[in-house]
């Protein structure tokens, strides 16, 4: 990490010394270290496949769409500005693809969100089936984020997720990409977001912000966001912290405990697969409010419910745009002192 | 049935066997040729003799890769898989005296997937230790257990049956628990996805592997044969027959569960192969081992690589879990076994 962005710094440093703030062209053969694998690039890719919402998303706001062969593993929708550019890119399958799929569109470059698309153990596809056909490979640094005290490969966080790893991912395929320029233009756009949220809310300690994801059912147990992913990043930015205390990413818990936990805001996800009556937020919000015993909770008797898409609760560019949506109905709330 | 005498049954035997061994070489050859991505026959052929050697020709790269290293290796492992979880059916249901023994009776899928969990989750040895070599451990501390309550497998079929349901339930528990309190969403997905049994991650390095240990345990069992056929008369008949009982039990468990192991930890816990194979097997060329176990052997491997075949084209882009495929494929044909072999009366 530090070496990289000594690295960036160094590149930022010759550009500007060069001329004046244009960032210098990608020269290939261009090595990349990602997630401990050194990665080599002969040239930019053309014909490039993103599997995972993220990886796409990210090659779309590059303004990549005319050099992606096809992607793949879409948990939500598309952000509505990316809709357009999405739309001229083949779809090969919104779950997991196979690996003959993949190749099938003769891909000279191939990024990955999750390791259970592109990992050691992935019923999908290794990095060594590509790397053996010289198609190089890349993968989310927020799938890898391995930390030394970490026993986890699958990247248990040992620390608060941050946006910094989607920068990182953005550097990375910009310089990949040859488009270092629209790279660092939007990392300065997605930055200055997350620094005008940070400013606008003032940490408070008993914030809490509890983030139901989704239900099989009212009596089931709830799936919640927890331990230190990216909900509990939003929260952070948002001047709180979670209302769910367990190291565990996706605890799931009983309403007994969640009215334990008590918190200030209930942030009630829209996750848009079909897969029960719950993942709507407007079910999710008229439970709350109709349930004898839950709508006691104070979160919801003082009507301080807010909506946010599923797809900010995975790392990536989706995170930051959930955190805005959520900061703007937070401001229309009547907060405690 | 041909009527006649012993030579005609020898006869209709070896036709049955190259029969067989035609159907699953065609069944391969299908495997390979068909797929999402539509490659042509010619450049199938080439790709095969390429990769082994026959010839030299210019393809283009992906398509070949897909063609060797991706198609014939998985229906090669399934072919394998198959063929051991059927072996193992066969054993168990001899040893064990009942027709509904199968390989995970004894739990050895549920320490797997216990010992594959453990893995991806608690990063138990992460990075030291694969997937595949958690669900090995794991399928081998089920299989000890089972061993220590049923004191090394020697006291009586029921009593092994039993320990086998307790280690599978102990099993299932902990996977349960550990998925539950650690698992992130990635995580379960990753859970799930391996418990299902998918030949999605197998390569040559695997067929490699399987090519021992299925042969093998098919030759030690073969050899064992006859002790497997007084088995069925009861532990004291074939102890009175001078079948040494305890060290044969003892041996073809282990030969099972090594077996199992391999292939749970390999492609994930497939089930119906192992209890329906046999009775198929049975059904076709009588309950006499030496016949019976190669015959299960070959008529597994076909079952599996048919239901491969089935899973990656039932939905285009997709696969089916191989589980669900077993049993819908399995389930009829088991019953047509059922209605065909009922008693008469």
């Amino acid at each position: 990490m530090t070496a990289r962005t000594f690295l960036a710094a160094g590149i930022l440093g010759l550009g500007l010394a060069g001329q004046g703030a244009q960032a210098d062209p990608t020269s290939y053969p261009l090595e990349i270290e990602n997630c401990g694998q050194t990665v080599t690039f002969e040239d930019a890719p053309d014909h490039a496949v993103a599997l995972g919402q993220n990886s796409a998303e990210i090659m779309l706001m590059l303004g990549l769409e005319d050099r992606m062969a096809a992607t793949a593993f879409w948990p939500n929708e598309v952000l509505p500005e990316l809709a357009e550019a999405n739309a001229g890119v083949e779809l090969l399958t919104v779950e997991f693809p196979t690996l003959e799929t993949v190749l099938s569109v003769q891909p000279d470059f191939v990024a990955a969100m999750l390791v259970t698309l592109m990992g050691p153990d992935s019923k999908v596809a290794k990095r060594e089936d590509f790397e053996a056909l010289g198609i190089p490979t890349y993968l989310s640094p927020s799938a890898c984020s391995v930390t030394a005290v970490s026993t986890d490969i699958y990247g248990a966080r040992a620390e608060l997720w941050t946006m910094d790893q989607v920068y990182e991912e953005i550097d990375d395929l910009s310089r990949i990409f040859d488009v270092v320029d629209r790279g660092e233009a939007v990392i300065e756009d997605l930055k200055t977001r997350e620094a005008a949220l940070r400013d606008r809310f003032e940490h408070h300690d008993d914030l809490t912000f509890l983030f139901w994801f989704s239900s099989p059912s009212p009596e089931d147990d709830a799936y919640l966001a927890g331990g230190n992913g990216p909900s509990s990043y939003i929260a952070d930015l948002l001047g709180g912290s979670n209302a769910i205390k367990t190291g565990s990413e996706w605890p799931t818990l009983g309403w007994e405990g969640i009215m334990a936990s008590d918190p200030t805001v209930i942030v009630a996800a829209q996750v848009d697969r079909e897969r029960w009556t719950l993942d709507e937020a407007e079910n999710k919000i008229a439970f709350l409010e109709s349930d004898p015993i839950v709508s006691q909770m104070e979160a919801v008797a003082t009507g301080r419910i807010v909506v946010m898409p599923g797809a900010a609760t995975n790392p990536g560019v989706q995170t930051l745009y959930g955190a805005e949506e959520v900061a703007s109905q937070l401001e229309a709330l009547d907060l405690p002192e | 049935m041909i009527a006649g005498g012993p030579a005609n049954g020898v006869l209709r035997l070896g036709l049955l066997a190259i029969g067989s061994c035609l159907v699953l070489g065609f069944a391969i050859a299908v495997a390979t040729a068909i797929g999402d991505y539509t490659i042509d026959l010619g450049t199938v052929f080439l790709a095969i003799t390429n990769g082994l050697g026959l010839s030299g020709a210019e393809l283009p790269p992906i398509e070949e890769s897909v063609v060797w290293d991706l198609r014939l290796s998985r229906a090669l492992v399934a072919a394998l898989a198959g063929a051991g979880l059927a072996l193992c059916g066969a054993i168990l249901q001899a040893l064990l005296r009942n027709p509904l023994a199968e390989p995970f009776v004894l739990g050895i899928s549920a320490g797997a997937s216990t010992g594959a969990v453990c893995v991806i989750v608690l990063g138990v040895g992460a990075g030291s230790l694969s997937l595949s070599a958690g669900a090995f451990a794991g399928a081998f501390a089920a299989f000890g257990v089972v061993a220590l309550l049923s004191n090394g497998a020697t006291s009586g079929p029921n009593h092994t049956i039993l320990a086998g349901v307790a280690a599978s339930q102990l099993f299932n528990a902990l996977t349960s628990y550990i998925v539950t309190t650690s698992g992130s969403a990635e995580q379960a997905r990753n859970v799930m996805f391996w418990l299902l049994g998918s030949f999605g991650g197998v390569r040559w390095p695997d067929f490699q592997l399987l090519l021992v240990t299925v042969p093998l345990g098919l030759a030690i069992c073969i050899y064992m044969a006859r002790a497997l056929d007084a088995f069925t008369f009861g532990d004291e008949d074939a102890a009175a027959l001078g079948v040494p009982v305890g060290r044969i039990r003892l041996v073809l468990f282990a030969v099972t569960a090594v077996m199992t192991a391999t292939i749970v930890s390999m492609v994930g816990a497939i089930g119906f192969v192992g209890l329906v194979v046999p009775h198929a097997a049975r059904y076709v060329v009588g309950p006499m081992h030496m016949r019976l176990l190669p015959a299960c052997a070959v008529i597994g491997a076909i079952f599996m690589v048919t239901a491969d075949i089935v899973s990656r084209v039932i939905v285009a882009q997709q696969t089916i879990p191989i589980g669900v495929v077993t049993a819908l494929v399995g389930v009829p044909f088991f019953a047509l076994i059922l209605y065909r072999a009922r008693p008469q009366t």
